[in-house]
């Protein structure tokens, strides 16, 4: 279940994303940059993590991808869908797409459902609102009538049998509702599913049968999956590929494998030291300090005040995001050094997975750069 | 009890909640019902000692801590604290022992009044409980109880306000809070679990210092095995009001008898992308406790299941396996594994 599931050399990804920028505008004046070149690639039926502490870009770049962010917020970079950018045009360019190609499964999604209207009829909504040109919908009496039966269909796929749809949301429990929750999402018929913590908050028995369910899906439907979530063990069960996000950007990338087993970046094996096993006896140690401030520029790498391993190249030049075992030579640290959005665009991109790459696994740090196997220097 | 004897004690606790019943109930008679939340608990912590309370949304962990600090009544069992049965104590005669007894809950962002500053949230529970004679005194007490739960300088954090500490921080202070009044027994109710990953060993590792000093006891309330198995000396697994394994950490997790806890094990996802556990998912969730099966209360979801699962509601003991004699005996030895569960 792990190995790589990257199409093939010559295929098309289904959905790739390059170089994605979030900036937000501050009430008092000046700019957050909360997404700082963020690039995957995704093939049909792949499961695709994305793991960090919160505040590090996370639902903020999923939002990006869906077109879903406040005004107050500037994206830049690609999200390409089937070699189309879905984000060139603005909001006008996104709506064909959100629902029916891209769609999402909110964080707490499952107590957002409206309290007082039946489940089914909030799953038949969008299908009315969305799907009227939807195959199923053919030589129905009524787009009504059409919309509930694959209502109930919808809710059959997620586990739920279609009679229990006439329920309110409170007469279910809560893996119930979080089912109705994707369900809901599924309604158009996506291709790429992106969900926020959607195991989040739910008993461990019940983060069991969704992680179950979402595994089904992508692979039943050859649904695309990304895993928004703080949870690495459900990252590690769930995912073929994942991404350790700090400081808005990505600071790992690789398979799930590589990552547990060829750990080169210090935040992903602190992150995974700072999670308790139920079997190993290793100690478990926070992570001291907290994420950088993204508002302004940071000064070489945004882990530099955390890291246990910083060499002093740390201070002075931010790492980009490498292939693993590549060897580069470091590159002269460039006039300023600090400015930190137009320096990184001119850097050779690294996105996860690159479509020609063996493993794809990359890591931003100038440890990894310098030598194969890290040097690691007392704190 | 002696003096090294429980700390607390908790013995066949039982606590319901009435079922509220509409004007048809009334009118037909139908006798009121009950939601038997706590169902017969038993088991006791010793001072230094952390004991885990694992089990699903809705299986009486929370429930069962709230017995306990009697902010709801038992209607059953007896409660000891430090050799005293505090099940029929008045409120009047409560108050000085609630100091004995504190409470650290699950979500600092909602425990901490916004407009307090940390001096005051620690403070508070000195004030009510008139403690510190002065109020030179009481900052000195609010000092010490925060540099015990590890935020050092003391003064560094005194004039904060909560939104202006992280999220590792607000726990931190909640816990300083419980520890002004220098209680014996601190219950926590998912004390991490609304935290991010980065602090969560932090909190945990404070608890587990604080128990190990030797002045109080934990009572961690928490729906993460891994935690449990961590941290904890001794792991109950509750399930419907009723535990159905206790027995230390290591053991319940390495060599679970109870098919509920084999189950709970099962799906604990692993860190490692290379181990597949085979994961035992149970259909649906815990029953309606208003109506509880009869015999093994597991029985409807239990994969191994027998027939005489539906006649006899296994008690919990020691399995046949373990043997019956040896260990078990006062509290000087480990206590004994236990499990509720005819073919364990």
């Amino acid at each position: 279940m792990t190995g790589t599931t990257r199409p093939a050399a010559g295929t098309p990804s289904l959905l790739e994303v390059r170089d994605l920028h979030v900036w937000f505008r501050l009430p008092g004046g000046g700019e957050l940059h909360a997404v700082q070149g963020v690039g995957f690639d995704l093939a049909a039926g792949e499961r695709f993590g994305l793991v960090g502490e919160s505040g590090c870009g996370k639902t903020t770049s999923i939002l990006a991808m869906m077109g879903l962010l406040p005004p107050n917020a500037s994206v830049a970079g690609e999200v390409r869908l089937a070699g189309t950018d879905i984000l060139a045009g603005g909001e006008d360019s996104v709506r064909p797409h959100r629902w029916t190609d891209l769609a999402m499964v909110f964080q707490g999604a499952m107590n957002a459902l409206n309290p007082v209207r039946t489940v089914i009829s909030q799953i038949a909504e969008p299908i009315i609102l969305h799907g009227k040109d939807a195959p199923w919908a053919a030589g129905s009496r009524s787009r009504a009538a059409a919309a509930r039966k694959r209502a109930g269909e919808l809710l059959e796929l997620v586990g739920i049998p279609a009679g229990t749809g006439v329920r309110y949301p409170h007469e279910f429990s809560g893996g119930m509702r979080q089912r109705a929750a994707i369900a809901m999402a599924l309604a158009c018929d996506p291709k790429v599913l992106l969900a926020d913590e959607p195991t989040t908050a739910l008993d461990v028995m019940v983060q069991a049968q969704i992680m179950d369910l979402l595994v089904r899906l992508s692979e039943e439907l050859g649904l695309a999956l990304v895993l928004v979530t703080h949870d690495l063990p459900v990252v590690a069960q769930v995912c073929q590929r994942a991404a350790v996000m700090y400081a808005g950007e990505i600071v790992e990338t690789g398979t799930t494998d590589a990552l547990f087993h060829d750990t080169r970046h210090p935040y992903t094996r602190l992150l995974f030291a700072a999670t308790p096993d139920l079997y190993a006896d290793d100690e478990v140690t926070s992570i001291p300090g907290t994420p950088p401030r993204l508002d302004r520029p940071v000064v070489g790498c945004p882990f530099l005040p955390r890291c246990d391993s910083a060499v002093s190249r740390c201070e002075s030049e931010r790492p980009a995001l490498r292939p693993v075992g590549a060897r580069q030579v470091a590159a002269a640290p460039r006039a300023g050094g600090a400015g930190l959005g137009d320096d990184r665009l001119s850097q050779p991109l690294i996105v996860a997975g690159p479509p020609d790459g063996d493993a794809g696994h990359a890591a931003a740090c100038h440890l990894n750069d310098l030598v194969e196997a890290p040097e690691r220097e007392p704190a | 009890m002696t003096a090294d004897g429980a700390l607390l004690d908790v013995a066949d606790l039982r606590t319901r909640y009435p079922v509220r019943r509409s004007i048809a109930d009334r009118l037909a008679r139908r006798p009121r019902q009950w939601v038997r939340a706590v169902d017969g608990v038993s088991f006791s912590l010793r001072r230094g000692e952390m004991v885990a309370l694992v089990g699903e949304s809705g299986c009486g962990k929370t429930t069962t801590a709230q017995t306990i600090l009697r902010m709801v009544e038992a209607c059953g069992g007896v409660i000891t604290v430090d050799g005293r049965d505090i099940t029929g104590l008045s409120q009047r005669r409560l108050r000085p022992l609630r100091r004995e007894i504190q409470m650290v809950y699950q979500d600092p962002y909602e425990s901490l009044d916004p407009r307090f500053r940390v001096r005051q949230t620690v403070g508070e529970p000195l004030l009510v409980h008139g403690v510190g004679a002065s109020r030179r005194e009481r900052d000195e007490l609010i000092a010490g109880a925060l540099e015990r739960a590890g935020l050092a300088p003391a003064s560094l954090y005194l004039d904060r306000y909560p939104h202006e500490l992280s999220g590792g921080q607000r726990q931190r202070v909640a816990i300083a809070a419980a520890l002004a009044l220098d209680p014996v027994l601190l219950l926590a109710d998912e004390p991490v679990s609304m935290l991010d990953v980065s602090v969560r060993a932090g909190v945990l590792s404070l608890l587990d210092g604080l128990r190990k000093d030797g002045r109080l006891g934990v009572l961690m309330i928490t729906h993460d095995l891994s935690t449990a198995a961590h941290f904890a000396d001794r792991i109950a697994v509750m399930y419907l009001g009723r535990i159905v394994e206790y027995g230390p950490a290591r053991q319940v997790v390495n060599d679970p008898r109870h098919p509920y806890t084999k189950a709970l094990l099962s799906v604990v996802p692993d860190r490692d992308p290379r181990v597949r556990r085979s994961a035992q998912i149970l259909r649906g969730e815990t029953p309606n406790p208003v109506a509880i099966p009869s015999g093994c209360r597991f029985r409807p979801r239990c994969p191994v299941a027998e027939a005489r699962c539906a006649e006899v509601d296994p008690q919990l003991e020691r399995p046949a396996a373990d043997g019956r004699d040896g260990g078990g005996h006062g509290y000087d030895a480990e206590p004994a594994r236990k499990v509720a569960c005819l073919l364990a």
